[in-house]
C-alpha cells in the first residue's frame, strides 16, 4: 500500500502508479499514474508516458502487478549461470 | 498448438501433457522466473526473486515480486520432483480430510499447493504478445 507498483493490463497497456487502494477482484485505485507508451506499429514500449493521474483500474484486465522499487534492468543472467 | 483431440482415457494425464509439450517451445510471451509464493484456483500466482525476460529474449529484468493473472498463463515449467511431491500431498490430504468434501469458499488460496513455500523456479509464459 502507498508503494509505486506497474500494473500491466490485457490487451498490452502498462501503467505505474501508487498503490491507494484495492479489493478481491483486483480493482485497484492509482495515484499519480503514468501510461508507458507503445510505439503502434511494432507494440514496443517507447520512453514516453502520459500522466492520468488517480485512475481506477478495472481488476479483471490485470493481468501483472509489480513493485517499482527494487526492479531494475540486468545482464542476461542465464549466461552467467551457465558459466 | 495443442491437439485436443485425445482419448478420454488419457485426458487423466492431459495438464502434464501440456506441460511437458510446451517445455522448449519457442517462446513469443514474456518469461517469468522466479520462486513460487502463493497461488489459487485461478492459477493466479504471486513470485519472488523473479527475473523477467522480454518475448525477444534479449532484455531482462530482476522484480523483488510480482502477481500475475492465472488466464494469461501459457505454460508453466515444474521441476520433475514436484510430480512425486503431489502424490504425497493427495494421499496426505485424502487422510486429513477422511472423504469428507471441502467447501469451495473461504480461503483464495485453497487447494492443494504443494510446491507452495519450496524453493523452485516456474518459468511462463504470458499469452499475449505485450
Amino acid at each position: 500500500m502507498d508503494k509505486k507498483i506497474r500494473v500491466k493490463f490485457n490487451g498490452g497497456r502498462e501503467v505505474t502508479g501508487v498503490l491507494k487502494g484495492y479489493d478481491p477482484l483486483l480493482n485497484l485505485v492509482l495515484d499519480d499514474t503514468e501510461e508507458q507508451l507503445r510505439d503502434p506499429e511494432n507494440n514496443h514500449l517507447l520512453d514516453e508516458s502520459r500522466s492520468l493521474g488517480l485512475i481506477v483500474c478495472r481488476g479483471p484486465a490485470v493481468i501483472l502487478i509489480s513493485p517499482v522499487d527494487g526492479t531494475e534492468e540486468i545482464a542476461n543472467p542465464f549466461v552467467q549461470a551457465e558459466e | 498448438m495443442f491437439n485436443f483431440n485425445i482419448d478420454i482415457r488419457r485426458v487423466i494425464a492431459l495438464p502434464l501433457s501440456l506441460l511437458n509439450t510446451a517445455q522448449g517451445h519457442p517462446m513469443n510471451g514474456e518469461t517469468f522466473n522466479g520462486h513460487l509464493v502463493n497461488c489459487d484456483n485461478w492459477m493466479n500466482l504471486t513470485l519472488r526473486e523473479v527475473i523477467q525476460t522480454s518475448p525477444e529474449g534479449n532484455r531482462f529484468w530482476r522484480l523483488p515480486e510480482c502477481y500475475i493473472r492465472g488466464n494469461t498463463i501459457k505454460y508453466l515449467r515444474v521441476p520433475d520432483e514436484i510430480i512425486e511431491m503431489v502424490k504425497e500431498d493427495a494421499v496426505r490430504q485424502r487422510q486429513a480430510t477422511g472423504g469428507g468434501g471441502r467447501g469451495r469458499g473461504g480461503s483464495r488460496s485453497g487447494g492443494g499447493n504443494s510446491g507452495r513455500g519450496k524453493v523452485f523456479d516456474v518459468i511462463f509464459n504470458i499469452s499475449n504478445n505485450y
